[in-house]
């Protein structure tokens, strides 16, 4: 831990791990790719990033582990300000699931892609033992150790990534669009290791999706249009907010609308948590 | 029927030692001129099942009957190039099958390899575009420089202009944002409803496409787990999770209020606005449900 | 489906050939392919035969799964077979209809040249067969060592072959959906005219080659985000561990190509 980052907890401030300060990125300065973007997150927190395809989500989250260059701006990462030699320490302070399961499984089992990290740490063979175990056994893929990527399915190769990431312990981990290519039970899935992941504490979470689960489980929204950015609201918020849902290309999750359809037909109700309690509110007495 | 399958059972690599039989005893039909879902978890055997629809696999046991042809297992199937013009496939990726440096060039490709000539296969790919709802100005643009949704219609174009009677689509939406998503599923459903073409969706997000489907099969695991229309599957949502899917709420909001008035004879409401119609038409409801002990904003 | 059926499919079964070290594997290969280059009798045939299928049968992977890897290359041994029997005009003849001869050295040649390369094919499947695409890589790293003093880097054509293997599959599948939606619009390669092949295997081209660049940076963003630089010091959870077997191993190899020259 440096020293810039030890003097805001001793301060009693708020942890920012991540901490953007005007970044801009684009080849073109007529017309950059991302505009002026400034925000701080806290640790802990669990962060939505939405926005329509090519807004520039996914670019916005690979500047601040500097697999694209930014171009102007400041970038701080758990206390280490973005520069040539800071990339490794940043790096091992974030994981990342990007959307192809495919394409990110870089061994060719599963030990040996969860290995690929560990390897690169160059951990001591007990440490990295440990790691294996500890994390296989917590995303349930214990007995695919020895299975080839041709042979798991998409949620399972998702699984892969996530344990290979968390294997070597970062504090922030990033989900690009990781569960766009998933089938409904595989992203149920998904949403509940994330739950775990946020219980545990220790993890800042941050999130590209178009998913309204994945959004309404998180503390908090960034909206990014043009390059910019859009809104830094509540999902709550967010969902009340047509016009941004709107600009977002998003929609609201059904029980929202259909509690604003009934809104608008004059009945009364908040938004329900199950079709139960909908049904509770509207015939009390049946 | 659009397409009928009897006993069908396909196995890849059949005669090697990693054989595996994908599909089992498949005996099902398609309506002519209805949309259709198909549904089921990853591996039951969906796009197996939709290359089976115009040819590119042929049963390894039972037989397969496409409009008017007819593949059996183990004979020397017909000629297949004019069935694959009436029957077009989309595949999932868009940029699994655009090539050319214009859409336009795209589009004209699969009516040239059916013999049509330029100017007709020209005119094929302005209906085309039309159909879909693009402008027709992105003919002459690069179709790698489309945005996500408008690709993924180009691609369903290039299909649409070889003028199929049947149209089938691997999970179109994959990937794609929830308005563009919207935005091509009404796309589609005017495809059936305007043009009186059969359409078969293969999805794992059943939620979007159960307004609109007319008939569902489900597969597990190879095998036929239901078929039927939308309302007999909304009288048995608990189907969905034996086969390995999500139930939309959609659906189950549907079946709870269906249940709670004995509605499940009729014709499911599975949008929000047609459901809370029938509410605000139900007898008793409670009008101002503010009720204490709500909370504002669920999970 | 393809994936299944390609490079690098290891067969576990906890034989005493899949617990050697892959260096030892490698080095018994190299060996081999001189002792088949040595064998050139009857009597060194045999004893190759013997040899091998006890080492095949030894890996308790059942025999038939070698004899699929010499499959597909079942036309090449037979053309080279009918190329050597009717073109070496040695030793006694055995047959003869006009000018047209057919004699025992060219039967022995054409004999010898299949049997090699039938041997050749199923015991280099013996080694992916026992021996992980992580463990033969890394132990051509271990074997190329040495040349780092030469300036070649080890870890960079390792790294190079195994991303190779990991993904020649995949976009071998690809390619397999490319061209069924290729079909699907008209194009289907089978049914084609040659002259129209050429345009159509274009139009294949385009998109698989596209998808791999996509997918090559995917894998780059991968790597690089799991903290990867080219020649940074790495750890070993899988060590190179030579033991007994392995040396028994190698001199088995030693052994067999002494008796094979001296036959």
């Amino acid at each position: 831990m440096n020293k810039a980052y030890q003097d805001v907890e001793n301060a009693g401030g708020v942890l920012a791990v991540i901490q953007l300060d005007g970044v801009s990125f684009g080849y073109d300065p007529e017309h950059p790719i991302l505009h002026n973007i400034s925000v701080s997150i806290p640790q802990g927190q669990w962060v939505s990033i939405v926005g329509p395809n090519g807004c520039g989500k996914s670019t916005l989250v690979k500047l601040m582990n500097a697999l694209l260059p930014k171009s102007g701006g400041e970038i701080t990462i758990c206390g280490h300000q973005l520069g040539e030699e800071t990339i490794g320490a940043i790096r091992q302070c974030i994981g990342m699931v990007f959307q192809n399961p495919d394409n990110q499984f870089i061994g060719a089992t599963v030990e040996e892609d969860i290995l690929f990290g560990l390897e690169g740490l160059c951990l001591p063979y007990a440490e990295m033992e440990e790691r294996l175990r500890t994390y296989t056994l917590k995303l349930g893929i214990e007995d695919l150790l020895a299975k080839h990527p041709g042979e798991l399915s998409g949620g399972q190769k998702q699984r892969v990534a996530i344990a290979s990431i968390l294997a070597m312990k970062p504090g922030i981990v990033i989900f690009d669009e990781a569960s766009s290519m998933l089938d409904e039970a595989s992203r149920d899935e998904l949403l509940r290791i994330l739950q775990g992941m946020r219980s545990d504490g220790q993890y800042t979470i941050l999130m590209i999706t178009h998913d309204a689960d994945e959004i309404l489980a998180s503390d908090r929204v960034l909206a990014l249009h043009g390059g910019g950015l859009a809104a830094d609201t509540t999902p709550q918020a967010l969902f009340r907010n047509a016009e941004l849902l709107e600009k977002c290309h998003l929609l609201e999750p059904y029980p929202w609308r259909l509690a604003r359809e009934l809104q608008s037909r004059g009945i009364r109700v908040d938004v329900p948590a199950s079709e139960k309690e909908l049904i509770d509110t509207l015939w009390p007495y049946n | 029927m659009a397409i009928q399958l009897e006993q069908v059972s396909f196995t890849y690599a059949e005669k090697s030692l990693w054989k595996q039989t994908a599909l089992h005893d498949i005996t099902l039909g398609i309506p002519k001129g209805l949309l259709t879902g198909i549904a089921g978890a990853t591996g039951s055997g969906k796009s197996t099942l939709l290359q089976l629809f115009n040819g590119i696999l042929k049963p390894t046991q039972g037989t397969v009957k496409v409009l008017d042809v007819t593949i059996r297992a183990g004979e020397k199937s017909p000629k297949l190039l004019p069935l694959r013009r009436r029957v077009g496939l989309v595949f999932q990726f868009p940029e699994q099958q655009m090539f050319e440096d214009t859409v336009e060039k795209d589009l004209i490709f699969g009516p040239l390899n059916f013999g049509m000539s330029p100017e007709e296969a020209k005119e094929r790919a302005r209906k085309a575009m039309l159909e879909m709802g693009l402008d027709l100005a992105l003919l002459s643009r690069n179709p790698f420089r489309l945005s996500g949704g408008q690709m993924r219609k180009a691609a369903i174009a290039s299909v649409l202009a070889m003028d199929p009677e049947i149209v089938v689509l691997d999970e179109p939406t994959a990937t794609l944002d929830p308005v563009s998503r919207a935005e091509l599923i009404a796309q589609l459903e005017r495809l059936c409803r305007e043009q009186g073409r059969t359409v078969i969706i293969v999805t794992h997000r059943m939620d979007e496409l159960l307004p609109v489907a007319d008939r569902w099969i489900l597969l597990k695991d190879g095998k036929i787990a239901f078929q039927g229309s939308g309302g007999e599957l909304a009288a048995d949502p608990d189907i969905l999770t034996r086969c390995g899917l999500g139930v939309p709420h959609s659906l189950r909001y549907w079946h709870a209020i269906a249940g709670q008035f004995g509605l499940a004879g009729e014709r499911p409401r599975l949008t929000a606005e047609s459901l809370a119609e029938l509410i605000a038409s139900l007898p008793g409801t409670v009008r101002s449900g503010n009720t204490a002990g709500m909370g504002d904003a669920h999970e | 489906m393809n994936e299944r059926l390609l490079l690098g499919r290891s067969i576990e079964t906890g034989s005493w050939v899949h617990k050697l070290d892959a260096r030892s594997k490698l080095t018994g290969m190299l060996l081999y392919v001189a002792v088949i280059l040595l064998s050139d009798s009857w009597l060194s045939m045999v004893l190759l035969a013997v040899f091998s299928i006890t080492i095949m049968a030894s890996t308790r992977i059942p025999l038939k799964y070698f004899i699929k890897a010499a499959k597909p290359l079942r036309y090449l041994m037979l053309f080279i077979f009918i190329v050597q029997l009717l073109s070496v005009k040695e030793g006694d003849v055995l047959w003869s209809a006009g000018s047209f001869s057919l004699h025992e050295g060219g039967l022995r040649l054409a004999a010898f040249s299949v049997i090699r390369m039938l041997f050749l094919i199923t015991f280099t499947a013996l080694l992916t067969f026992t021996t992980t695409p992580g463990k033969l890589n890394q132990g051509l790293e271990g074997i190329l060592a040495p040349f780092k003093k030469l300036g070649l880097s080890p870890d960079r054509i390792t790294l190079m072959i195994s991303i190779a293997l990991r993904f020649i599959p995949t976009i071998l599948d690809e390619s397999q959906i490319i061209m069924k939606a290729q079909a699907s619009r008209g194009a289907d390669l089978q049914e084609l005219p040659l002259k129209e092949k050429a345009r159509m295997l274009v139009s294949l081209l385009v998109p698989v080659i596209s998808s791999a660049f996509r997918r090559a940076q995917d894998l780059v963003y991968s790597m690089e985000a799991r903290g990867f630089r080219m020649d940074a010091p790495r750890s070993r959870y899988h060590r190179l561990r030579w033991g007994a077997a392995d040396t028994v191993f190698v001199a088995m190899f030693i052994i067999m190509g002494v008796a094979v020259a001296l036959l």
